[in-house]
């Protein structure tokens, strides 16, 4: 694969940034791709296909099906009569495949993280706008979508909702068996059938409890982070902003300031006050904070944002994101006081950073002391649990 | 085809709801439902049904004070035609059922009316071990030239049938009997209104096609059952009457290779797919 990168002027004149390019060449380039939802009443319906005139049969569409049901790969090679295919499906997007034919020449061992990530960019397009799916951009220029970041595992959580529930267990007891949680999670819900290893998944992917065997006996949940959503300053934005773009600086900051510090009697945003009430307004606005970070294309574009003001072009050409979407998404965050809009400049900034961070639960250890001395935890667990904390909370610190 | 049917009522709460399929993103989409009822409460429809693209979904609505409609089909659909469905629907239930909801009592008999209207798709799976003559059972159907070759099916094969049975469209689901792929039995008979299972009529094949019949009965209580004993022109065949005491199962003979069985097995399929709609209704 060849690999350059290109040097820029952007529409201000004032600044030069640079991204690579990669160029693919054709043979590279899967002969055909396909988008594919499987439909309970109807079967396997090719939502869209490229080239327009290439044709999947039922058989091998079959067979890349079954593959799936086999294991749990997202992205599965196969040969079929001599012919090497390609399919991705995934537990994010269920009933949907994307199946691309290989050219002979193709490599595809090198290439594994291009196909999952063009698949992924295919599947969370086909959710928000089915029509605008331009799969030939996609494989020519090679966009992608990034695998979850760290943070948006984080945000993930509140969005399956046992999941959440089951941290909220945690931030009491510390540290419970599997069973005991699963009882107290079934007593909840009201109903028998939870299936405790995909609620603790959530949990697990993001770091945020580890499950281990005590000698021998019970498997157990611990705690080992917690989690803070709330609003940062976009201090590198503005940063940036000072330096290369002084026509909007001033303005920027007042917006900032707007928001964080307003003159009195209002009161800025202060997300270190506690919290008491379920429905105080700071409550609401930390789901909203979730809610920006969990969603995909929001994520994308609020990253693109976190170094400096950026038009709606130069995000969509850096996010490799179509622009209908990008300036949705815009449209999204300004309404969130997420982003602002200087029109004269066609430009847009960060006004507050949603931002999700873990910090060490110390406040479980007098309960995790009292739950020993009244014989309700295992010496050992209790025991294990602090050496958890200590490895995980001692060398680096996020 | 209609995939969702939701009411709601003054404060938004749902009063009824119907899903037809499995819809990925089923929490995500009540939600936009429900907040589609209530900024519609803010606007005057005056009674017309309108309707948006959402992703691959459309979503057509309309207010009758207090309650508010909303369907969900597919976008590849006839409007039209879902709006009549949607016109009859609402009908019946502001004539018959509305006070029972306005009083917070059981909408005893709608759930039939709705299914009468809004089922337009019939799936009927087929079912049974490798070679037992499923792809020929199809054929026969579909009044196609017969194969005398066991040529396995990959998968699934989804044909539909050209006879229409109140309103409906009937869609085959012909499942691979070989080992291979019953991994995929239990999920694709998910949402099937009929399940025949067919035996090839030799002891050992219908004993072991008992197992079938408890994964249907497990994975899709409501679905109507029958049994096939095929092969009846072979000297190994057992009864009908056995066949169908084994598996515990109505159960009706079959020669799939006879053309002369076609029009007795439409009947047969026509009569459980009424007897299907009967039994969901009384459950
Ligand atoms: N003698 C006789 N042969 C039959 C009859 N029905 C089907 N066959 C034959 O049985 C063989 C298998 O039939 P298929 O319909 O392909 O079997 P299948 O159940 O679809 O098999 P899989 O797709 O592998 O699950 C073919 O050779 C048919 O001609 C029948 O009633 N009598
Ligand atoms: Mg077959």
């Amino acid at each position: 694969m060849s690999y350059r990168v290109l040097v820029k002027e952007d529409s201000s004149g004032s600044n030069i940034y640079a991204w690579p390019v990669f160029l693919i060449l054709v043979e590279e380039m899967p002969e055909a791709v396909f988008i594919v939802q499987y439909d309970d009443y109807q079967g396997f319906l090719v939502k869209k296909r490229h080239p327009s005139t290439s044709r999947l049969d039922e058989e091998t569409l079959n067979l890349l099906h079954v593959a799936h049901e086999e294991g749990d790969e997202e992205l599965r090679l196969h040969d079929l009569d001599n012919r090497r295919y390609v399919s991705f499906k995934s537990r994010e997007y269920p009933g949907w495949l994307v199946g691309y034919v290989l050219r002979e020449e193709t490599d595809f061992g090198p290439n594994r993280e291009l196909y999952r990530g063009m698949s992924r960019l295919m599947l969370a397009l086909m959710q928000v706008s089915p029509e605008g799916v331009d799969l030939n951009s996609i494989i020519r220029h090679e966009r992608t979508l990034p695998e979850l970041t760290k943070e948006q595992r984080l945000a993930k959580i509140y969005f399956t909702p046992s999941s959440a529930l089951l941290l909220e267990r945690l931030q009491e007891q510390g540290v419970e068996s599997a069973r005991a949680l699963n009882l107290w999670l079934s007593n909840q819900v009201q109903t028998d059938n939870i299936n405790i290893k995909e609620v603790v998944r959530p949990l697990l992917e993001s770091g945020v409890v580890h499950v281990e065997i005590i000698e021998g006996k019970a498997e157990m949940v611990f705690l080992l982070r917690d989690i803070f959503g709330y609003r940062a300053p976009p201090v590198e934005s503005l940063l940036n902003a000072k330096a290369y773009m002084p026509h909007i600086s001033d303005t920027y900051e007042g917006y900032v300031k707007d928001f964080f510090s307003p003159a009195p009697p209002a009161k800025g945003y202060n997300p270190t006050i506690p919290i008491d009430e379920p429905d105080s307004p700071i409550m609401e606005d930390r789901e909203r904070v979730f809610e920006v970070i969990h969603d995909n294309f929001n994520y994308i574009v609020l990253e693109s944002l976190r170094d400096r003001p950026k038009s709606t072009n130069m995000i969509s050409e850096e996010t490799a994101l179509p622009k209908d979407i990008v300036s949705d998404v815009l449209g999204t965050l300004e309404s969130e006081r997420i982003a602002v809009h200087f029109e004269d400049e066609k430009m847009w900034a960060l006004v507050t950073d949603p931002t999700i961070k873990t910090f060490m639960p110390e406040y479980i250890l007098p309960t995790i002391a009292r739950r020993v001395s009244e014989k309700k935890l295992d010496r050992d667990a209790a025991r294990r649990y602090l050496q958890l904390l200590m490895e995980t909370w001692s060398e680096k610190n996020d | 085809m209609i995939r969702g049917i939701y009411i709601l009522g003054q404060d938004g709460n749902m009063v009824y709801s119907k899903e037809y399929a499995t819809t990925d993103s089923k929490s995500a989409l009540i939600e936009f439902v429900v907040s589609l009822a209530e900024f519609l409460s803010s606007v005057d429809l005056e009674q017309k049904t309108e309707s948006m693209g959402l992703s691959l979904s459309r979503i057509f609505y309309t207010v009758h004070n207090p309650f508010t409609f909303v369907f969900v089909a597919d976008k590849a659909d006839d409007a039209a035609q879902i709006e009549e469905r949607m016109g009859q629907i609402v009908e019946i239930f502001l004539k018959d059922f509305a006070r029972l909801a306005e009083a917070n009592q059981p909408l005893d008999g709608f759930e039939a009316k709705v299914d009468e209207i809004a089922v337009t798709m019939v799936k009927v799976a087929i079912l049974g071990y490798a070679g037992v003559g499923k792809t020929t059972t199809l054929h026969l159907l579909r009044g196609e030239t017969l194969p005398l070759i066991h040529d396995p099916t990959i998968g699934v094969s989804i044909k539909k049938l050209p006879e229409e049975v109140q309103n409906a469209n009937i869609v085959l689901w012909d499942l691979a009997g070989q080992s291979r792929f019953s991994i995929l039995w239990a999920k694709m008979i998910a949402n099937a209104q009929v399940v025949i299972i067919v035996t090839d009529s030799t002891l050992e094949n219908v004993l072991r096609s008992k197992k079938l019949v408890s994964l249907v009965k497990e994975e899709v209580p409501n679905a109507k059952v029958i049994g096939i004993a095929n092969k009846q022109d072979l000297p190994t065949a057992l009864t009908p009457e056995r066949v169908g005491q084994i598996l515990g199962v109505t159960t009706f003979e079959l020669v799939a290779i006879d053309i002369s069985y076609r029009d007795r097995l439409i009947q047969i399929i026509r009569k459980a797919i009424l007897e299907g709609k009967d039994e969901s209704k009384a459950s």
